[in-house]
């Protein structure tokens, strides 16, 4: 093989497949569905899509850690709870940075149980999930807290710079912040080893524990600036704010080319994964369908995605199998 | 017998082998069982097997040599049904047979036997026993206890396996599970076992034990096709062998009574190489000790001091407690009382492998897929997970600086293909086991390595290359443990070998011990 040819196919090689599964799907909806390809509509795609990424990068941290985390589904409940809640007596700027700050320490849990204490991660953010729900409702007292008019919030969700929406610059800002963290950084890199093999990591030195507590935490930050955005956008407290979100988190991961496994993935699988997911929500509301078809839809998708990722891993164990 | 090689499918063989299956006793030793005649296989642009041609006889110990990428596992997967050949044909018993998959060659009686562990750690030895068995069973399974614990009984009996039925595979010791391994594959109707590597964990008595179960197996009358590396087994064990180089025959059925062992090794590797003594590097000063060690309540206290430019083997049958001390000499187990030391200085807390990184302590484990490789990534991702934190530049990575330093560590160790960016998936197991070694030689500031089993499950061009960098390592000035079951790798390498047995060291023998020697100590047996 030339050197040409070889560096040719690296390259596409290094491009995820998924990506063209969403070329396909864009193609095929600009083509076929009306109002798709406009302008205004492709901006709400990415604008809607912008919270689910934030999120979506938290959750691909995580899974490729080796992990997995439910609980994000009621943070960022918590979140609008607590900002709503703190903006009735201090500024905005407090008020948010303690409905971040909520996020953090719902992640620095789950990351202080799963690190230090060697539990499942899949329980343990199952229980948080649970557990960050009941208290939020607690919190706000069972009904979604209001937030008065005055106070500007929905700027976070409703401005832009240039024509482009804030939370889009802001996702797509985080983008860049996230293929650094995993690409040039010693603490992603141990993110990757660590999920493709605990043992392994744990033999070569990797500081396991420090490690896997700072994903749940830097992945609390990314769902943060996730909730942040919510919170501006239904300017409430809302005890049962996005119930959906680990799993079309999950779902973007995997249809994006995360395995839920671990060990592999990129910020560019994140991105891709929750372009796919927001368009399809997208064309389900152009098509009329109920909002439920999303929901079917959404485990549809998910478990498509796994079934895709699994053909490899069935060639590759009846290959260790066989020899 | 020699003539035996070369005979073509038998008409009336088929009905041959079955009584000889049935009536061992009959002199049916030329019955054959297995037969692959021309095979090739390519994948895509590259053949593995270039005409390969395999006899095997009911009764008949086979044993199956070549490197790594000989196109030995190639083969091995068209007999058990893993692989279809590109042309060729394969006949059972005279029948010519096309499995589809693996399940139709055990169907057939064509048991294969994994490196790879195939045992439910979670479950019993019993349950293990029958776990086939009870997966067919459709509804409520029968659960004849009292029958099926005499027959579980009976096939640990037949391999010589004591263990408790109802204790949980992952309490069992790899030897233990190995041989547990075999006993449930004979349990079924089996004419021919495949066994690949079966001793690559196994201690000195449990592969003595396992080639007298294989003994009374052949004679028996059930075939065996024999995998493995070391020549000093197959010279034990076989009847016939047959070595494969470059997809090819180079010897094919040939009786092993004939055929020199310089001849194979030659022809495996295509040319003689040196076999004389190595010579060691002069002994320096101390440089990691473990004091007084005690990782596990009741345990015995263990100290041992490797010196600068010294390789200390350390020998003990499986569950001796040889790997634990290798363990505890790289920093990787917690210990209740103790203390590590390099260079007299300590090493943080036992148990802690960052700080025993940090001290300059490489770790080579057992058990590579396990708790060695990283799969999915590069063989430079491999290379580097040790010394991340060195490879920054302004606090980022610099895959520069990644690159250059560890293609130079992997090319030092001879990674072959030397694809640093190949995924480690790819590697054959010598080069995956080169990876671990640039690994750890790539440490900052290196001053100790503990290797155990650096070369197990690996061909003898990867096993010269890593005993040369051993060497090599120790005459830089490394102190070096080297933790094997491998007596001859010890006692070619060691300065001095530390015996290892029921979890206390019990002897010391010198260098140029001879592997009976060490062999017997570790036994227990009194020279």
């Amino acid at each position: 093989m030339t050197m040409g040819r070889l560096a040719g196919s690296k390259l596409l090689q290094r491009l995820p497949v998924s990506i063209w599964v969403l070329a396909l799907i864009v193609v095929v909806f600009a083509l076929f569905l009306p109002g798709f390809a406009r302008i205004e509509n492709l901006t709400n795609v990415l604008r809607v899509g912008a919270i689910l990424a934030l999120a979506s990068y938290g959750q691909a941290i995580v899974l490729i850690s080796g992990g997995i985390d439910f609980s994000i589904g009621s943070s960022v409940a918590l979140c609008s709870v607590t900002t709503a809640l703190a903006i009735q007596q201090w500024p905005l700027g407090l008020a948010l940075t303690v409905g971040f700050a909520s996020i953090i320490a719902v992640g620095a849990i789950n990351g202080l149980l799963v690190a230090y204490l060697k539990l499942s991660p899949f329980l343990v953010t199952l229980g948080m999930l649970l557990l960050v729900h009941g208290f939020a409702a607690i919190a706000a007292g069972g009904l979604p807290v209001e937030v008065p008019d005055r106070e500007g919030i929905h700027t976070l969700s409703g401005g832009g710079l240039l024509g482009v929406p804030y939370p889009v610059l802001i996702a797509a800002l985080a983008a860049v912040a996230l293929h650094v963290l995993f690409e040039r950084t010693t603490l992603g890199r141990s993110w990757f080893l660590i999920g493709s093999s605990r043992p392994a990591a744990e033999a070569t030195g990797i500081r396991l524990r420090r490690n896997i507590f700072l994903a749940y935490v830097l992945a609390a930050a990314f769902v943060g600036v996730a909730g942040l955005i919510l919170t501006s956008r239904v300017a409430a407290g809302e005890p049962n704010l996005y119930p959906t979100l680990p799993f079309e988190t999950m779902a973007a991961c995997a249809v994006g080319g995360i395995p839920l496994t671990g060990g592999r993935g990129s910020a560019l699988n994140a991105v891709i994964g929750v372009i796919v997911i927001a368009v399809l929500n997208n064309a389900i509301v152009l098509l009329n369908f109920p909002a439920y078809a999303q929901l079917a839809l959404l485990g549809a998708i998910m478990v498509g995605a796994v079934i895709a990722q699994g053909v490899p891993s069935w060639t590759r164990l009846a290959r260790i199998r066989s020899l | 017998m020699a003539s035996a090689s070369s005979v073509g499918p038998d008409p009336r063989s088929s009905d041959a082998a079955v009584i000889a299956a049935r009536q061992p006793q009959a002199s049916a030793r030329d019955d054959v069982l297995l037969e692959a005649r021309a095979i090739v296989k390519e994948y895509g642009s590259t053949k593995a097997l270039q005409g390969a041609d395999l006899t095997l006889r009911a009764g008949r110990i086979h044993a199956l040599m070549g490197e790594n990428g000989a196109g030995k596992s190639t083969l091995v997967k068209i007999l058990v049904g893993a692989a279809v050949p590109s042309s060729g044909t394969v006949a059972l018993q005279g029948r010519p047979v096309r499995f589809d998959g693996v399940s139709e060659a055990i169907a057939a009686g064509i048991v294969p036997i994994y490196q790879q562990s195939t045992l439910f750690p979670n479950l019993t030895v019993l349950e293990n026993l029958f776990a086939f068995e009870t997966a067919a069973l459709h509804g409520v399974a029968r659960y004849r206890s009292v029958q099926r614990r005499r027959l579980a009984q009976q096939m640990l009996d037949r391999i010589g396996l004591v263990v408790s039925l109802d204790q949980p595979v992952a309490l069992l010791s790899l030897g233990e599970k190995q041989l547990l391994e075999i006993a449930r594959g004979l349990g079924r109707d089996c004419k021919l076992l495949v066994l690949d590597e079966p001793t690559a964990a196994l201690s000195q008595g449990d592969t003595n034990r396992l080639f007298a179960a294989l003994r009374r197996l052949a004679a028996a009358g059930v075939g065996i096709l024999y995998i493995s590396h070391k020549t000093n087994e197959i010279q034990q064990i076989a009847d016939e062998i047959t070595v494969l180089r470059d997809g090819v025959c180079v010897i094919s059925g040939a009786p092993l009574k004939s055929t020199p062992m310089q001849a194979i090794v030659s022809a495996m590797v295509g040319h003689t190489f040196n076999v004389g003594e190595k010579s060691l590097p002069v002994v320096g000063a101390p440089v990691l000790t473990l004091e007084s060690a005690v990782c596990r309540a009741g345990d015995p206290e263990i100290s041992i001091t490797v010196h600068a430019s010294e390789i200390l083997g350390v020998a003990g049958l499986a569950g001796s407690g040889a790997e634990e001390i290798g363990a505890m000499l790289a920093g990787a187990l917690a210990c209740a009382s103790g203390a590590l030391r390099v260079n007299g200085r300590p090493v943080g807390r036992m148990g802690d492998r960052a700080a025993a990184v940090a001290a300059g302590i490489g770790y080579v484990p057992a058990d590579r897929s396990v708790d060695g490789l990283f799969p999915g990534h590069d063989a430079l991702r491999n290379a580097s997970a040790s010394i991340l934190e060195h490879l920054t530049k302004f606090g980022l990575l610099s895959s520069r600086a990644e690159s250059i330093r560890l293609s130079a560590a992997l090319t030092d160790v001879s990674l072959s293909p030397n694809q640093p960016w190949r995924l480690i998936d790819e590697f054959s197991g010598g080069n995956q086991q080169k990876v671990l070694l640039a690994r750890n030689l790539a440490v900052v500031d290196v001053k100790a390595l503990v290797l155990v089993e650096p070369t197990r499950g690996v061909d003898v061009g990867a096993r010269d290359i890593i005993h040369d960098r051993i060497l090599k390592a120790a005459a830089a000035g490394l102190a070096i443990a080297l933790i094997s079951t491998d007596l001859e790798e010890l006692t070619s390498l060691s300065h001095r070998i530390a015996i290892v047995r029921d979890r206390r060291l019990t002897a010391e023998l010198p260098r140029l011990s001879s592997p009976a020697a060490v062999a017997s100590a570790m036994l227990g047996e009194s020279r």
